[in-house]
C-alpha cells in the first residue's frame, strides 16, 4: 500500500452571510455565519477515487475547492503530498506542486473559454508551467492529447461551441491531462450530460486512471455514478462527512440512518420492490442548523443524546446510535 | 377497450428556421389511459418535452403541428383556436414543469396564484377556493397549509415549491397532467417524495399522467409503460418492466446498459458510439443506424415503422413481422 497522497484534516470554512453594516444597523440584524464545512477530514492513497456525496448544500463542492486551492479554508489543512497547501513557508514547493492538481468542472459550456480554440485551450496547461519548448513540439502533443480523450487531432482549430456537452468534457479532461496532473478533482464531471455521454466519459475516466495511474477525489450527487467510479465513499451532510467507508460496503451495508435514507430514495432501475425507509423532511437551513447531529431532525432512530452532542466520526461513522448502541433506542 | 384520455396519432411538428425547417417531432403515436401514467424517455433533443408542449398546445411560432392528430378523451384539441385551448390547458390539462421556481410568479402570494387558477376554471366562491386551495396544499403535502398559503414562492424551498406548482396543476382536477422533468432540479430525497406524490395523484384520482424525463430510475419507479424517444420518433414503446428488463430496439439496449445501477456487478458501462444527430442533420433511414452495431443495409434507406412485438411496440427492422417467430 502506499501512502496517502492527500490528507485532509479538520477542514473548515465559514462563509459570512450577513446583510450589509447599514442594513444591520437600521434593521437591527445580527452578523449571521453559514458553516458550508464543518470540520472534514479524510485520505486520498496514490491511484485511489474518493468519492464525495451528498445533497445540495452539504458541502461537497466547497470541499473540493479548498483542495485544489481556489478558496482558502478558514481553519484546518491539506497536504498534498508532504507540501502543505496552506502553510505561507511552504510557497515554493507549492508552486512546483500546482502542476500535479488538475480540477474538471461541472459545466461544459462555462469552464471552457469561448474565445479560444481547443488547441489553444488544452496547451495553456502546457506553456503556463512551460513543459514544451517549442510551437511545433506543444501542437504534437495537443493532437496527442485529444486523440487520447476520443477526439481527432485536427479538433483543435474547432472552438468550444462547435462541440457537444460531452465532447466539451473529453475537451476539459484532456487540459487536465496535459500538465501531467496526478491527481484531479472531477466536481461532478457528468451531472449535465445524457446518461449515453455520461457513459462514455466515466469509460474513459477510468481508463485514464489505469493508464496514468491517476488519483481522483470525486464528486457527485449521483450514487449509482459513485459506486461506479469510487474505491471510497464519503457521504455528507450540512458541512460534515456522516459515513465513509470502502465503495462496496456503503451499499451492501450502510450504516447510518441517513445514508440508509439516501440510498432508499434513489430510483431503482431494478424494480425490486423494495421496501424502503420513507423519507422525511429536507435538509435544515444551514445557517441555523439543528444542534447535536444535524440529521436528528429526520432521524427515525434520533434520541436524547443526538439532539445535545455532535457525534464523532468514529470507525467510518459519525452517529450516536450507530457507535453508542446502549444508549441509544432500539429501532 | 375504454377510450383513452389522450390518443397522439402521427404527430409531426416542425421549426421554420432560416435556413431549413426542423422536423422535431416526426410521426409520434400512443395513447394514454385513464389512470395511467406513461413515462416519455431520452437524451437531450430527442423530442421529448416538445410532444408534451404539443399535447397542451403550447408550441410558439416558429414551431407548428405540421401533422396528425391530438385527441383529449376523443375530441381533437391540436386544432382548437387560442381561445380555446385556453380554457382547455389548466382545466382538462395540468403542467408541472422542471424548475419550480420559474413556474410560480415570484410577486404574488402562493395562495393567491391558486385561487385564482380555481377561480378561472370552476365557479367557487373566493371563500371556498381559499378553502379548497388549503386542501389542496395539504393533499400535496405541505404542512400548515393554512399559515403557508400566505407565503411567496421565495419562501418555499425547492421541494416545497415543487409540490405548490403540484398542487396549481390538479387544482381544476384536470384528465391528464403533463410533469415535464418535474424531479430534475431536486436532491434524491426531495425527489423520491415528489414521484410519490404524482404516482399518489394518478392512482387517488384516476388521473392519465405523462411524464417526461431523461432519468430511467424515475420512470422505473413510477410509470405503467414507457416511450423512448429518440430523434424525434419513438424507438419502442411498451409497459415498463419490459422495456427496462428486455429492451428491443439497440439504442433502448444501449441506454439500459449505459445506466450505472446500485446493484449488481461492476463492470464497464455500455457505451453507444457518437451521439445523436442533430435536427438539421438527421440521416435517412432509421435515424439511429449510424450509432447501431447491428445495422443493415435497409436501415440505411428505408425508415422503421413501429411494429408488435409481444406487449412492446418497437420502431427497427431487426423486428419485422415475418421474422417475429425467429426473434
Amino acid at each position: 500500500m502506499s501512502a496517502a497522497l492527500i490528507d485532509v484534516k479538520n477542514l473548515r470554512r465559514v462563509f459570512d452571510v450577513s446583510k450589509p453594516w447599514l442594513n444591520r444597523v437600521l434593521e437591527g440584524g445580527h452578523l449571521e455565519f453559514l458553516k458550508a464545512v464543518d470540520g472534514v477530514s479524510f485520505d486520498i492513497k496514490r491511484g485511489e477515487t474518493l468519492a464525495l456525496v451528498g445533497e445540495s448544500g452539504s458541502g461537497k463542492t466547497t470541499v473540493a475547492r479548498m483542495v485544489v486551492g481556489l478558496l482558502p479554508p478558514t481553519s484546518g489543512e491539506v497536504i498534498i503530498d508532504g507540501v502543505s497547501m496552506t502553510d505561507p513557508r511552504q510557497a515554493q514547493a507549492r508552486r512546483r506542486l500546482r502542476r500535479r492538481i488538475q480540477m474538471i468542472f461541472q459545466d461544459p459550456y462555462a469552464s471552457l473559454n469561448p474565445r479560444f480554440r481547443v488547441d489553444a485551450i488544452v496547451a495553456e496547461p502546457i506553456r503556463a508551467f512551460e513543459l514544451i519548448q517549442g510551437e511545433r513540439d506543444i501542437k504534437a502533443r495537443v493532437g496527442e492529447l485529444l486523440s487520447l480523450v476520443g477526439l481527432h487531432p485536427d479538433d483543435g482549430l474547432k472552438f468550444p461551441h462547435e462541440f457537444s456537452g460531452g465532447q466539451r468534457q473529453r475537451i476539459a479532461i484532456a487540459r487536465a491531462l496535459a500538465s501531467e496532473a496526478e491527481f484531479i478533482v472531477c466536481d461532478e464531471p457528468t451531472s449535465a450530460l445524457d446518461v449515453s455521454v455520461q457513459a462514455q466519459i466515466l469509460n474513459l475516466m477510468r481508463d485514464l486512471q489505469d493508464k496514468f495511474g491517476l488519483t481522483y477525489l470525486f464528486i457527485s450527487h449521483n450514487l449509482a455514478v459513485v459506486r461506479h467510479m469510487a474505491s471510497r465513499i464519503g457521504v455528507m451532510y450540512l458541512g460534515r462527512i456522516v459515513e465513509i467507508t470502502e465503495g462496496r460496503r456503503l451499499f451492501d451495508n450502510p450504516r447510518m440512518p441517513y445514508t440508509k435514507m439516501l440510498l432508499g430514495a434513489v430510483p431503482d432501475l431494478a424494480m425490486s420492490g423494495r421496501q424502503r425507509i420513507p423519507v422525511k423532511g429536507e435538509i435544515p437551513n444551514p445557517i441555523n442548523p439543528p444542534p447535536g447531529c444535524a440529521f436528528n431532525p429526520r432521524c427515525p432512530l434520533a434520541f436524547e443524546l443526538c439532539r445535545r452532542k455532535t457525534p464523532e466520526l468514529i470507525d467510518g461513522v459519525a452517529c450516536h446510535s450507530v457507535n453508542n448502541p446502549a444508549a441509544a433506542i432500539p429501532a | 377497450m375504454t377510450q383513452p384520455v389522450l390518443s397522439v396519432r402521427n404527430l409531426e411538428v416542425e421549426f421554420a428556421t432560416r435556413r431549413a425547417t426542423l422536423r422535431a417531432i416526426n410521426g409520434v403515436s400512443f395513447d394514454i389511459a385513464k389512470g395511467e401514467v406513461l413515462g416519455v424517455v431520452g437524451e437531450s433533443g430527442a423530442g421529448k418535452s416538445v410532444t408534451g408542449l404539443a399535447v397542451i398546445g403550447l408550441i410558439d411560432p416558429p414551431g407548428r403541428i405540421s401533422g396528425g392528430q391530438i385527441e383529449l378523451s376523443g375530441t381533437r384539441i391540436d386544432q382548437l383556436p387560442p381561445e380555446e385551448i385556453r380554457r382547455v390547458r389548466g382545466k382538462r390539462i395540468g403542467m408541472i414543469f422542471q424548475d419550480p421556481l420559474t413556474s410560480l410568479n415570484p410577486l404574488y402570494r402562493i395562495g393567491d396564484q391558486i385561487i385564482e387558477t380555481i377561480r378561472t376554471h370552476t365557479s367557487l366562491s373566493e371563500s371556498a377556493a381559499r378553502q379548497r386551495a388549503i386542501d389542496l396544499l395539504a393533499e400535496v403535502g405541505i404542512p400548515a397549509p393554512e399559515k403557508r398559503i400566505d407565503g411567496y414562492p421565495h419562501e418555499f424551498s425547492g421541494g416545497m415549491r415543487q409540490r405548490v406548482v403540484i398542487a396549481l396543476a390538479i387544482c381544476a382536477e384536470p384528465e391528464l397532467i403533463i410533469a415535464d422533468e418535474p424531479t430534475t432540479a431536486l436532491d434524491v430525497s426531495v425527489q423520491a417524495q415528489i414521484i410519490a406524490l404524482i404516482k399518489r395523484l394518478g392512482r387517488d384520482h384516476g388521473t392519465a399522467v405523462m411524464l417526461v424525463t431523461h432519468d430511467m430510475g424515475v420512470i422505473a419507479e413510477t410509470c405503467d409503460r414507457v416511450a423512448v424517444m429518440y430523434s424525434g420518433r419513438i424507438a419502442e414503446i411498451g409497459p415498463v418492466q419490459d422495456v427496462v428488463r428486455n429492451p428491443l430496439h439497440p439504442y433502448a439496449k444501449g441506454l439500459m446498459g449505459a445506466i450505472p445501477t446500485l446493484a449488481g456487478e461492476d463492470k464497464r458501462l455500455v457505451q453507444i458510439p457518437g451521439s445523436m444527430p442533430r435536427l438539421s442533420a438527421i440521416p435517412p433511414g432509421c435515424p439511429f443506424n449510424p450509432r447501431c452495431a447491428l445495422a443493415f443495409d435497409r436501415c440505411r434507406v428505408e425508415r422503421p415503422e413501429p411494429v408488435r412485438h409481444g406487449a412492446q411496440s418497437v420502431a427497427c427492422h431487426l423486428f419485422e413481422p415475418a421474422k417475429e417467430t425467429a426473434a
